[in-house]
């Protein structure tokens, strides 16, 4: 039983050995694919939410995300919805854009912003809400991780407060 | 110094210069292997940089193996690593963007790399959602090579060979610390209540369930020293100033003063909660450190010179270590009556230690060039490009 | 039964978030008294009883106001600062006192305030981290508000509670825990690092409603 064990223990260790070598031709890449194959994805509340909707304004897009709800009473983040504007040379000076978030027909709010051509200048927005389901903005920068605006490579993010529903 | 390992007052008896060179053959192999790629390219100082950290992981090695000490040639390369990651890595976000604080666009664009300690906070919420609660990429982009797949992947990898002896060999942070340990020659606060150790595990606890309440790597935004050498969020409100006020103190507190002061890796043993949730993986790691009871004469040098007191009286009794234990080797080496020694699980203590002890280093040697010595050879590449 | 049905309904979709919210709180503070299984479910009753008292307490404020919570954002502010400031100085005397605690050891004074609370501390933790607004408690409160009847504003609240409680049940189990040595240890820690935790959110909330005057 002793000698059992111990072979197998020795046997164990060998293979730790090989399990090194083989660590950057085979095991990485199988890891890779099969952290990948679980299906995980960025949480919302970084990623901004899957697409929902894009809404053309004639030479630029704008994207509408799925709404980012709060789940739980200790998150620190608003709920928030995320709108894409792209592509950024596309855009006017100045953007003022009224979005339907939920493709009723109406739209929920309008969004205003000027698009300055230096591409690290600060960017300000105004958001009117024009239904309940979305809180004003008013001159804002980067307040916070919901409520926002800023320009992600070639596209400007707006990340707009959610009415409590 | 008893708080250092050094070697055994009988002193091992070194092995031949022909055997210890043929021991280290392979890995002199194995680095060439893993350099190749990096050799081949153009530029005198990446060149210049890999045969830099080439000659240092072999010649590192042949030292182990011809002194038959492990600690002090392992933490050669520990420190070195501790050192030159974040320089890498500074350089690196200077040259990007100008600065070490991450903008909100990156984040929200998903570049921000991932980095291994905040797997633990990662598991509920992507085991109950299927989620990554960080701003990263789960897929390496050409904008953020270090994606959540491949450090999970490297962390699982590492995991498999090392068990805790990631926290010795892989860990690109606790050179820092080891480095300021070994400043002072006398420890200036000699006692620390082990109890102190209690509390890893606690951080751990609190920030696995905080984070999956708050959907937050609350770890990552509230409590990591290390953001101190890497990237940090804009300083842009009373919340930001006070995360940079916390990471800034327990880098100058743990990383740099209390290692001084006690010659110990304080931040390890006292506070890492990447380095508690290692530990668990120690009871799959085929690989340990035990006292043979009947050699050992209860001198405490073993328990003196571990620089995370993984090792106490109740554990020397038992004839091991604590779970904490990262298998740097510091208390074999300092073992005047060869009572501490490497082990493989499953063969009788004291049997082959040697072999134990080589063939753990074969396996962490390995991983150690193929990961630490990369990151070495590529800090190198920005402080060699300087003068040539 | 229409109306308990549909607050069965609510308490059980909004289980997961009430323990998310109360869950960094009770699992150590099960774990920190280091008592078996039987021990833990009789702790885990008082902590539920306290946050049904939070739960009930809400439901007479939303059958009497025709609200869940204070609307007016200074109000909220003043409100869960003073909640969270609470929250925490029930957990150091949780932590700290009966027991030694590693980072700091017992006052004597502690000692003596904490056996004459220490039957309720439990509950004070169940009650305070059950002071909180979620988008179902809103929604509970709503309909409660709506019934227009105590009793039944009360009943609802009660059967909406159940629904959550369930979820949290499992969480006995960690009375299983006692025979890993240092669990009780690292409980009373980790309790000392959330009590941290939220004092600072006290302390943010007071201070925005202190400068919003």
């Amino acid at each position: 039983m002793k000698r059992l064990t111990s072979v197998l223990g020795y046997t164990a260790a060998a293979l730790t050995i090989l399990a090194a070598v083989l660590l950057p031709f085979l095991l990485f890449n199988l890891f890779i694919w099969g952290v990948a194959a679980t299906g995980v994805r960025i949480d919302p509340l970084y990623s901004g939410g899957d697409p929902l909707r894009t809404i053309e304004k004639g030479g630029y897009q704008v994207v509408v995300h799925q709404p980012v709800w709060r789940r739980s009473p200790l998150e620190r983040t608003h709920s928030f919805v995320q709108l894409t504007w792209k592509p950024v040379s596309a855009l006017p000076a100045r953007v003022s854009d009224e979005i339907d978030l939920d493709g009723d027909g109406n739209p929920d709010l309008r969004a205003a912003f000027d698009v300055p051509s230096d591409p690290k200048a600060a960017l300000r927005v105004d958001v009117t809400p024009l239904t309940g389901r979305v809180e004003p903005m008013t001159g804002v920068g980067k307040q916070s991780f919901s409520c926002l605006i800023a320009r992600v490579n070639d596209s400007i993010v707006l990340r707009v407060p959610l009415r409590a529903r | 110094m008893s708080e250092e390992a050094k070697p055994a007052a009988a002193g091992k008896p070194r092995r031949g210069i022909g055997k210890s060179l043929l021991l280290t053959f392979p890995i002199l192999l194995w680095s060439l292997l893993m350099f190749s790629r990096t050799l081949m390219q153009p530029g005198a100082a990446r060149k210049i940089a890999a045969l830099a950290a080439l000659a240092l992981m072999v010649t590192l090695f042949f030292l182990m193996v011809r002194t038959r000490q492990t600690f002090r040639w392992r933490r050669v390369f520990f420190v070195a690593l501790g050192f030159l990651f974040p320089l890498g890595f500074i350089y690196e976000l200077i040259a990007l963007r100008g600065s070490m604080s991450i903008p909100v666009e990156r984040m929200l664009a998903g570049d921000t790399p991932f980095c291994f300690l905040a797997i633990p906070m990662m598991i509920l919420p992507a085991a109950l959602t299927r989620t990554i609660i960080f701003p990263g990429s789960v897929l390496p982009t050409a904008s953020n090579p270090h994606a959540v797949s491949l450090m999970v992947a490297l962390w699982l990898g590492a995991t498999l060979v090392l068990g805790k002896g990631w926290c010795a060999y892989g860990c690109f942070f606790g050179g820092l610390e080891e480095g300021f340990a070994a400043v002072a020659r006398k420890a200036r606060l000699r006692h620390i209540s082990p109890r102190w150790r209690l509390v890893p595990w606690a951080v751990l606890v609190a920030i696995v369930l905080l984070s999956a309440a708050m959907f937050q790597p609350t770890y990552c935004a509230w409590l990591c020293p290390f953001k101190a050498v890497t990237e940090y969020p804009e300083v842009n409100s009373l919340e930001t100033a006070v995360q940079t006020g916390i990471f800034l103190t327990l880098f100058l507190g743990l990383v740099v003063v209390l290692p001084v002061l006690t010659k110990k890796r304080t931040q390890c043993a006292f506070f890492c909660p990447f380095g508690a949730f290692q530990s668990l993986f120690n009871k799959i790691n085929v690989f340990d450190i035990r006292i043979d009871r009947g050699r050992c004469g209860d001198c405490v040098s073993c328990q003196r010179s571990c620089p995370i007191l993984a090792l106490d009286k109740q554990s020397v009794e038992a004839g091991g270590t604590l779970l904490s234990c990262m298998r740097c080797g510091a208390c074999v080496d300092v073992c005047h009556k060869d009572a501490a020694v490497w082990h493989i699980k499953g063969a009788p203590v004291n049997s082959a230690p040697e072999k134990a002890r080589l063939m753990y280093l074969y396996a962490a040697w390995a991983f150690a060039v193929m990961f630490g010595g990369s990151i070495i050879a590529n800090a190198l590449e920005k402080v060699v490009g300087i003068f040539v | 039964m229409h109306l308990f049905a549909e607050a069965a309904l609510l308490g059980l979709a909004s289980g997961p978030g009430c323990l998310a919210s109360c869950g960094p709180v009770l699992l150590p503070a099960l774990a920190a008294q280091g008592k078996g299984l039987g021990g833990t479910a009789g702790l885990l009753s008082v902590f539920l009883s306290g946050r049904l008292a939070g739960y009930l307490s809400f439901s007479v404020l939303a059958w009497a106001a025709g609200l869940a919570a204070p609307a007016d954002p200074r109000s909220r502010a003043l409100l869960f600062g003073l909640v969270d400031l609470s929250l925490a100085a029930a957990l150091v005397v949780y932590a700290l006192a009966a027991r030694r605690c590693p980072a700091a050891p017992a006052p004597s004074r502690l000692v003596s305030i904490e056996k004459r609370v220490r039957p309720w501390t439990p509950a004070a933790l169940g009650l305070l981290t059950g002071l909180n607004i979620c988008p179902p408690f809103v929604v509970a409160g709503a309909r409660a508000a709506e019934t227009r009847s105590l009793p039944a504003a009360a009943a609802f609240f009660l059967v909406f509670f159940v629904g959550t409680a369930i979820w949290s049940l499992p969480l006995v189990a960690v009375g299983g825990l006692r025979r890993l040595a240092g669990v009780a240890a690292v409980a009373r820690i980790t309790l000392l690092i959330l009590a941290a935790w939220y004092a600072y959110l006290g302390i943010m909330a007071l201070s925005w409603r202190f400068s919003h005057v």
